[in-house]
């Protein structure tokens, strides 16, 4: 695609710590993303901002657990307003358990602490076009 | 104190040891170490070797000293972990209140000697558990506090009177909500408040800068908020640390040793002068400040950072502020191990890593000491990760003979040098804060939060490009990247039983007493007075935390840091 | 909310389906206030924003904002932070945020900006907020989709005040000072009012305000202001005269654009003029004579009225 991919960053709900998502963030403008960061908020408000922003990916980003509820959330309510075609991806700290489930329920891919961007770069080209 | 510099060493014999040290670079050294050059992990050089001529100037009365004395370089006490052991505060919070007391009760049967409350996500951003905000998270990484009656079950048959509590309260606003739940349930146990010994963070920059959130309140009504519960408990909880300043969370998220450091003081600094501009003495209150360190890998900087804050503290509240009373000078600070130095991959290595933090922790002279879990990079420790924990605590008490000296590292060239280049560094840097306006202002322009960005991003970069080494992770990399079976600690049920309780709660309260208190506690928002007495009577009138949090919400306005 | 959405991804992304849009748009645009914030980094425009739409959304009025931020020159990304700053809109239902990169072109805003504003505007935007960073001279293209324009500057940045000196004055109908509880606010007031006399240009006096956007200070002044201005257009009818004009430069700035695109393709796809080009490249042809070569060849192959 030659113009730029569109990602919405969000840190899901209470969620706290902030450097993860914002250096992820950083780094996909490295790659020549455009992100636009939305701090914390919950699954309704990160739709609406993915709407508006007319968002190719949306990046969810929890270290507190609350992945299993309100990671699918996001994915339910984008395709309750048609967007199926947007890209829910997730990072932080999610049980390697939890990820079959989470998959199964839309989320493409789940990047954990120690993956690296370049792949979380390539894995959205991929995908994205 | 003698006013002469009384160098450590014979200035003559430096010289001559200068001149040996140079020759021994080119004669025996020689060819035997490459161009690379060695950093700290905030940026200091390292020399190969360190000799007299590194701390020629220091003054050992002045600059080193004894232990309990000034500058406290070797310590706040005497006779350190000979007079009193650290104390063994392992993190405990998860799930409703009845199934976290039975997790301290385990704690405390098993050798802790302090409790370490955390709370979950809902209680610490300030929503009831029934609130649709709070869902996915109630009693998830740590135990959820509704109302007084919560807290009375939490601390159902501890010994308040007799053991400290740590009450790990992140931002002011819990903090003013659960201190007053706090002295309200010991209140109504008999408990006189002179007897509450403990420590509670409340750290502005929890709320708008390490963390973030929905919906957050602005730095200046934070800061006002962390002041008001520092000058309540200055006047009745004698021994009560109302604030933590939390270096800590800072660092996890993104700083170095000095920031970290150098903005807790910073924080000290303008708390201090906000409450000497209510009228306060500051030998009132510094006594009881407090400070909360995180230790990372770099074992010798970090025991550097331990001392060198000590001796920066101890200058600030001597020169700037005129502390008269020696505890006002003394900074006592309790550690955590590195949580951010964790991996997911081979768990089981976080043991070692958790074990040298804890080891620096206590040649750096901390008070008292959580060792992390090794499965904290996945979820709230299971009972046997926070066991391995408390017997790492134990194994460097009883077995390794380490805290039978104060201060040993006292001497060493490079300790000491690094010491000061450390000490130095941190007052730099408070000096640049207070450049642009002090620690609110930064916050609020969101220069602290460009700092703290850009340092994540680029050790992000570092750790990527290979330059950082982790091992299992970027260096001798885990063959499968595979996490080790951990049991993952979970408590869903919690959100149920914690509706229910609300719901009978709501029930049984007295309106006409509830909504006084509110009202009350709504109107003092906007005022000058300390906030802290309509707190406790609204928690009395048995008011919601997420009640009285989003009177705050509402008078206060929401603000959003700026990102860098 | 989300046709809308899907509108402004295509025009956004420029598109064919984009192009269509713009098309069918051109006539129902006309009736939203395009209200510009501008002024360098860090003087807290997001905030301002924020809370001048927070009064319009409670008015009941429906608000787009587009906040422009600069793409990264080296990797073509771009990190859009504005929009966080506004999170307390983030649940208000008459509120339509976009974020857009400049994506490489110069003068503050992003080559979509102008077309995004008539498809916010023809789907019924009562206000539209365009958020842009000015610093320089020639950052200052807000003016061609803005009504008005509300410069923001804050104490103790002379270099803002430079770069009014030297001639742009005409740029705002309203001035702020933002962070007026600082050192220095009434200096730089003092400085703008200054220079607003000095130049006195128009029927119009720009007013130079104090805020404390982060408490709230002064912005129901601020957006009084922007409703004077409003109806200073409308009287003089320079609501509609401005908007012409606008239209006009518009087509011209599109003409240049897509001029310059389909030029670099032809002559990237045209063997012949290849050759040229290495030519100068191998420093054999002068680059002026080249030109003349390329562009008559271009003309010839597309003289008006087609082929």
């Amino acid at each position: 695609m030659s113009r730029p991919i569109k990602v919405v960053m969000a840190k899901l709900g209470l969620d706290i710590h902030w450097r993860g998502a914002v250096a992820v963030s950083r780094m996909l403008r490295d790659e020549g993303m455009e992100v636009v960061y939305l701090g914390n908020q919950f699954p309704e408000q990160i739709v609406n901002a993915a709407v508006q922003e007319g968002a190719d990916v949306v990046g969810l980003s929890t270290l507190g657990g609350n992945h299993n509820s309100l990671g699918p959330k996001v994915v339910e309510l984008l395709r309750k307003k048609g967007l199926e075609d947007i890209l829910v991806l997730m990072g932080g700290v999610i049980p390697p358990e939890d990820i079959p489930a989470l998959k199964e329920k839309g989320i493409a891919a789940v990047f954990g602490p120690e993956s690296k961007i370049v792949d979380i770069a390539s894995f959205i080209r991929g995908k994205v076009s | 104190m003698t006013k002469e510099k009384q160098k450590l060493f014979d200035q003559k014999v430096v010289e001559q040891l200068g001149t040996k040290k140079e020759r021994w670079h080119e004669e025996t050294l020689k060819g035997k170490v490459g161009d690379k050059k060695y950093y700290t992990e905030s940026g200091i050089p390292i020399d190969i070797l360190y000799s007299p001529s590194d701390i020629k100037d220091l003054d050992f009365q002045k600059d080193i000293g004894f232990p309990g004395e000034a500058p406290y370089t070797r310590g706040v006490y005497p006779n350190m972990y000979r007079g009193r052991l650290f104390t063994v505060r392992q993190l405990a919070g998860f799930g409703a209140p009845e199934d976290c007391n039975q997790r301290i009760k385990y704690l405390l049967d098993n050798g802790a000697t302090g409790v370490n409350i955390v709370f979950d996500l809902p209680t610490v951003r300030g929503y009831n558990s029934d609130d649709p905000e709070a869902e996915g998270n109630v009693g998830a990484c740590g135990v959820a506090i509704d109302s007084l009656e919560d807290m009375e079950t939490l601390f159902n048959s501890i010994p308040i009177d007799e053991i400290s509590s740590s009450v790990v309260t992140h931002m002011p606003s819990t903090t003013v909500v659960l201190l007053a739940m706090y002295m309200v349930m010991a209140g109504k146990r008999g408990i006189a408040l002179e007897k509450l010994s403990g420590t509670n963070q409340n750290d502005f920059l929890m709320e708008t800068v390490v963390g973030s959130a929905p919906e957050i309140l602005p730095p200046k009504a934070s800061f006002r908020l962390q002041c008001d519960a520092i000058e309540y408990a200055s006047k009745h909880l004698p021994r009560w640390n109302a604030v933590s300043y939390n270096g800590y969370n800072l660092r996890e998220a993104g700083t170095s040793a000095v920031q970290e450091v150098a903005v807790g003081i910073a924080n000290a600094i303008a708390t201090a002068e906000e409450l000497i501009s209510r009228g306060n003495s500051v030998d009132d209150f510094a006594k009881r400040m407090s400070f909360f360190w995180d230790l990372c890998n770099d074992f010798f900087e970090e025991i550097a950072k331990c001392r060198a804050s000590r001796i920066v503290f101890q200058e600030v509240m001597r020169d700037r502020f005129q502390a008269k009373n020696p505890k006002s000078q003394m900074m006592r600070f309790h550690v955590q191990t590195s949580g951010i130095t964790l991996t997911a991959v081979e768990p089981l290595n976080n043991i070692a890593r958790s074990s040298i933090q804890g080891l620096a922790a206590i040649l750096g002279g901390a008070q008292s000491l959580h060792i992390d879990s090794y499965d904290e990079a996945y979820s709230a420790p299971t009972e046997e990760a926070a066991l391995v924990s408390l017997r790492t605590q134990q194994i460097l008490q009883a077995e390794t003979n380490v805290v039978n000296t104060v201060d040993p590292l006292a001497g060493s060239y490079y300790v000491e040098n690094l010491t000061r280049e450390m000490a130095q560094r941190i007052r730099d840097y408070i000096e640049e804060i207070e450049r642009k306006g002090g620690l609110v202002a930064v916050t609020e322009s969101g220069w602290l939060h460009r700092e703290i960005s850009d340092f994540a991003y680029k050790q992000q970069k570092a750790i990527e490009n290979g330059e950082q080494k982790i091992v299992g992770v970027n260096h001798f990399p885990a063959e499968k990247k595979k996490a080790a079976e951990i049991e993952v600690f979970r408590y869903p049920e919690t959100a149920v039983r914690q509706t229910e309780k609300l719901a009978r709660l709501r029930k049984k309260r007295d309106q006409a007493k509830l909504d006084k208190a509110l009202g009350n506690l709504r109107e003092k928002c906007l005022s000058d007075e300390n906030i802290m007495p309509y707190v406790k009577e609204a928690v009395l009138a048995l008011a919601t935390l997420g009640e009285i949090e989003e009177i705050f919400r509402e008078e206060f306005g929401l603000w959003q840091f700026p990102l860098a | 909310m989300v046709a809308l959405g899907r509108a402004l991804k295509e025009v956004e992304n420029q598109t064919p389906l984009g192009y269509e849009i713009i098309k069918h748009t051109v006539t129902k645009k006309g009736n939203a206030h395009v209200v510009g914030v501008t002024g360098p980094p860090g003087v807290g425009k997001s905030t301002l924003t924020g809370k001048l739409c927070r009064f319009w959304a409670d008015m009941g009025l429906s608000v787009g904002v587009i906040c422009v931020d600069p793409t990264s020159p080296f990797k073509g990304g771009a990190l859009l932070g504005d929009r966080i700053r506004m999170q307390e809109l983030a649940k208000l239902p008459n509120v339509f945020i976009k974020s857009l990169a400049t994506r490489g072109n110069v003068g503050g805003i992003a080559a979509s900006t102008g077309d995004i504003v008539q498809v916010m505007d023809a789907f019924g935007k009562d206000i539209i907020i365009v958020e842009t960073v000015g610093v320089g001279q020639v950052e200052f293209d807000v003016m061609d989709v803005a009504d008005t324009v509300v410069l923001v500057t804050v104490p103790g940045l002379g270099d803002t005040i430079q770069t009014l000196k030297a001639g742009i004055m005409e740029v705002a109908a309203v001035y702020v000072v933002n962070q007026a509880d600082r050192p220095g606010a009434d200096e730089s007031v003092s400085d703008l009012q200054m220079m607003i006399e000095e130049s006195a240009a128009s029927t119009w006096k720009p007013s130079v305000l104090k805020t404390v956007a982060i408490d709230n200070d002064g912005t129901e002044q601020l957006l009084d202001e922007v409703e004077r201005h409003k109806e200073y257009l409308k009287e003089t009818c320079l609501w509609v005269g401005n908007r012409r004009e606008r239209n006009i430069k518009q087509l011209f700035k599109v003409i240049q654009n897509s001029f310059k695109q389909q030029l670099n393709e032809y002559i990237e796809t045209n063997g012949e003029l290849q050759k040229l080009v290495s030519q100068v490249g191998e420093g054999k042809l002068d680059p002026h004579s080249a030109a003349e070569d390329i562009i008559a060849n271009l003309i010839r192959k597309t003289p008006l009225g087609g082929n």
